[in-house]
């Protein structure tokens, strides 16, 4: 079953040097630790989302023999910025919606989701219902700073890897954040 | 870490440039492999704007953005109220600066009475106008810049060229030079990703142990008083979340009114910036974290600098007040492609910079008088400008204000003159001298060398001798 906004998102993503597959429920634990096994990650840091518990993404990961820690997890600073531990790591999210015509996820910080999930680590997987793509970045940015609740303490906007063109205007990833961004839609 | 960068003395241009404006541009005229870097970075922008105006319709985008931050001016005072008011609602504290020196005395102090040691910043203009890494460096605290762009300056003791790529006049071998150096060590990589990863990991080493996080604010959202930080790195979003306390520095002309505005814009600035239809990383951050969250900074503070933008609302140069700071007019630049941002000797440079430092500085300021003459007049900056800032006309503005009376000899002789030539009598007179004149000197029908205030011009250039010019 293939949706408009769906199809417009993969080719955004793709646009922002970051990869999509489309995938059921049943399959999309295993496809995003396929995913990260296929990266070499070998410790995945998980947002505390329902959706990361309802799909199981823990049992999948250890069947592929990745390291599964939950936000908040009880590493230390240097831990988490990978100067210490695991090079490998996986920031593993799943955005409040995301903007089909531009590519970009939309993330909240709260309790169990941190700020720096995606941007510590050297990889980061997202986790996408497919309901919750909208077009246009106004629609994203109104459900996000909805009137008549407060704004999240941080909302991030992430359209693609991490990129540097200070060095000879030549593009380059993984300058701080991370070096590769994937993206499992869930229809 | 060696540097040339020196206190502050209160102004907006760096107080360190070396050398008259003129001198400044003559030597970046010289440099061969600085106009090679530059026309380089300007015809890959170039490629990249032109793809925004056909797939994106960044031309039909532009009207609205003019409209959206012309109204932001004139509610200027309302929409900084509303946005104090609510990034307070979040917990965060508001500091409304009258001048870059108030501004760094209370993040400086902050800095002090925290015991803080280490301030990671994020690229930020506003910063770089109320040098604050001078006065917290001077505090013996200890600086460092994160984007890329702007550490490979800081080691190498320069400042900015550009207000987006700052870095643009360097290449890969004069930065492989310059990280040796800072890590003491020859183990440094050549090529570019090897040197991107190096200084990744030695800028983490840096977000580990700072205190406080500098960044700069692009857009201010007076509704929810959240302010928007926009990046390609991620070294901001490192700036805003690792640190303890987050410092945000912002421009008082920065606001818009809500989610509405600040969509349309957000989509605009990358454009005209980049020439990307989205920026990688977009943080939007209201207040310090909340309860519950362990990450983010405990202590958010906004401070909004004045610097005297305040003054120019309600003057023939209000309009330069809607500037997003996106750096197009720069690469649309004749004059900025031919010597670069760092000849300007402010963090503002090219033709947006050429009319707002002087009005930033007052107009008695010998520093920057003449940096509305660093322009052809050409109209290429108006045309680039996202938020349709008629740039070349507030030039002709700013040149006559700099000229009266800095330069009251000229104008007495520019009153003759356009006496003479206002009569068909004289100015036939005139055009008839000059013609002898030329024939006289002219050598196989060209004049290689003119007397007088002609010399100058000859210097560089040959004139034919008739017009049209004999084959």
């Amino acid at each position: 079953m293939s949706h408009p906004l769906v199809d417009d998102l993969v080719a955004s993503l793709g646009r922002r040097k970051a990869s999509a597959q489309v995938v059921t429920a049943a399959d999309a634990a295993r496809a995003a630790a396929r995913a990260m096994g296929d990266a070499g990650v070998a410790r995945a840091v998980l947002a505390d989302d329902p959706l990361v518990r309802d799909l199981k993404l823990h049992e999948a990961l250890r069947r592929e023999g990745i390291e599964a820690l939950v936000w908040p997890t009880a590493l230390s600073k240097r831990e988490m910025l990978g100067l210490e531990g695991p090079e490998d790591s996986c920031g593993v999210t799943v955005p409040r919606t995301a903007v089909a015509e531009r590519g970009t996820l939309v993330l909240e910080a709260s309790p169990g989701h941190g700020r720096g999930i995606d941007v510590t680590n050297r990889h980061h997987v997202a986790l996408l219902p497919a309901g919750r793509i909208v077009r246009t970045l106004g629609e994203a940015l109104a459900q996000a700073f909805a009137d008549g609740h407060p704004a999240p303490s941080a909302v991030s906007l992430v359209s693609g890897p991490s990129r540097s063109s200070d060095i000879e205007k030549i593009s380059t990833l993984g300058a701080h954040g991370a070096l590769s961004e994937h993206v499992v839609i869930i229809t | 870490m060696s540097t040339r960068r020196r206190r502050s003395s209160g102004g907006v241009a760096y107080p360190d440039a070396e050398g008259t404006l003129r001198e400044r541009t003559v030597q970046a005229l010289a440099d061969d492999t600085l106009r090679g870097n530059l026309a380089t970075a300007a015809a890959s922008w170039g490629e990249s704007r032109d793809a925004m105006r056909r797939d994106h319709g960044l031309d039909a985008m532009r009207e609205r953005a003019r409209e959206i931050r012309r109204r932001n001016i004139r509610d200027l005072p309302a929409l900084l109220s509303e946005m104090q008011a609510k990034v307070r609602e979040a917990g965060g504290t508001v500091v409304r600066a009258q001048d870059g020196a108030e501004a760094t005395r209370y993040i400086t102090g902050l800095a002090r009475a925290r015991g803080v040691t280490v301030v990671a910043k994020s690229k930020s203009m506003a910063t770089e106008e109320i040098k604050l890494n001078e006065s917290l460096t001077d505090a013996g605290i200890e600086v460092v810049e994160t984007d890329l762009g702007e550490w490979i300056l800081q080691l190498a003791g320069e400042h900015p060229s550009h207000i987006i790529a700052p870095a643009v006049h360097l290449n890969r071998g004069q930065v492989a030079a310059l990280f040796r150096e800072e890590a003491g060590t020859d183990d440094v990589p050549d090529d570019r990703e090897g040197l991107v990863a190096h200084a990744r990991v030695r800028l983490r080493e840096k977000f580990a142990q700072a205190g406080m996080g500098v960044s700069g604010v692009n857009l201010g959202v007076a509704s929810t008083g959240t302010v928007c930080i926009v990046e390609n790195e991620g070294n901001a979003r490192l700036v805003t979340s690792q640190p303890r306390i987050h410092v945000a520095v912002m421009g008082m002309e920065r606001v818009v009114a809500d989610w509405d505005e600040a969509a349309h814009i957000l989509q605009v600035l990358p454009m005209a910036a980049i020439g990307q239809d989205a920026a990688n990383y977009v943080n939007l951050i209201t207040g310090p974290r909340r309860e519950g969250e362990v990450d983010g900074p405990e202590e958010f503070h906004l401070v909004i600098v004045d610097g005297g933008r305040g003054a120019l609302r309600g003057t023939e140069f209000e309009e330069a007040l809607s500037c997003i700071r996106c750096g197009a007019c720069l690469y649309s630049c004749p004059m900025w492609k031919s010597v670069g941002g760092q000849a300007y000797g402010s963090p503002y440079s090219g033709p947006i910079g050429a009319v707002i430092t002087p009005l930033l500085e007052g107009p008695a300021s010998p520093s920057s008088r003449d940096l509305p003459f660093m322009s052809s007049l050409c109209g290429s900056c108006g045309e680039a400008c996202p938020v349709g800032i008629p740039l070349q006309n507030l030039l002709v503005r700013a040149r006559a204000r700099a000229s009266s009376p800095a330069t009251r000899r000229s104008a007495v002789a520019f009153r003759a003159w356009s006496r003479l030539w206002r009569r068909p009598a004289t100015y036939r007179a005139w055009m008839a001298g000059w013609r002898l004149m030329l024939r006289a000197r002219g050598k196989g029908g060209w004049v290689r060398r003119l007397p007088g205030p002609g010399a100058g011009w000859t210097q560089v250039r040959d004139m034919p001798s008739r017009w049209p010019p004999r084959p």
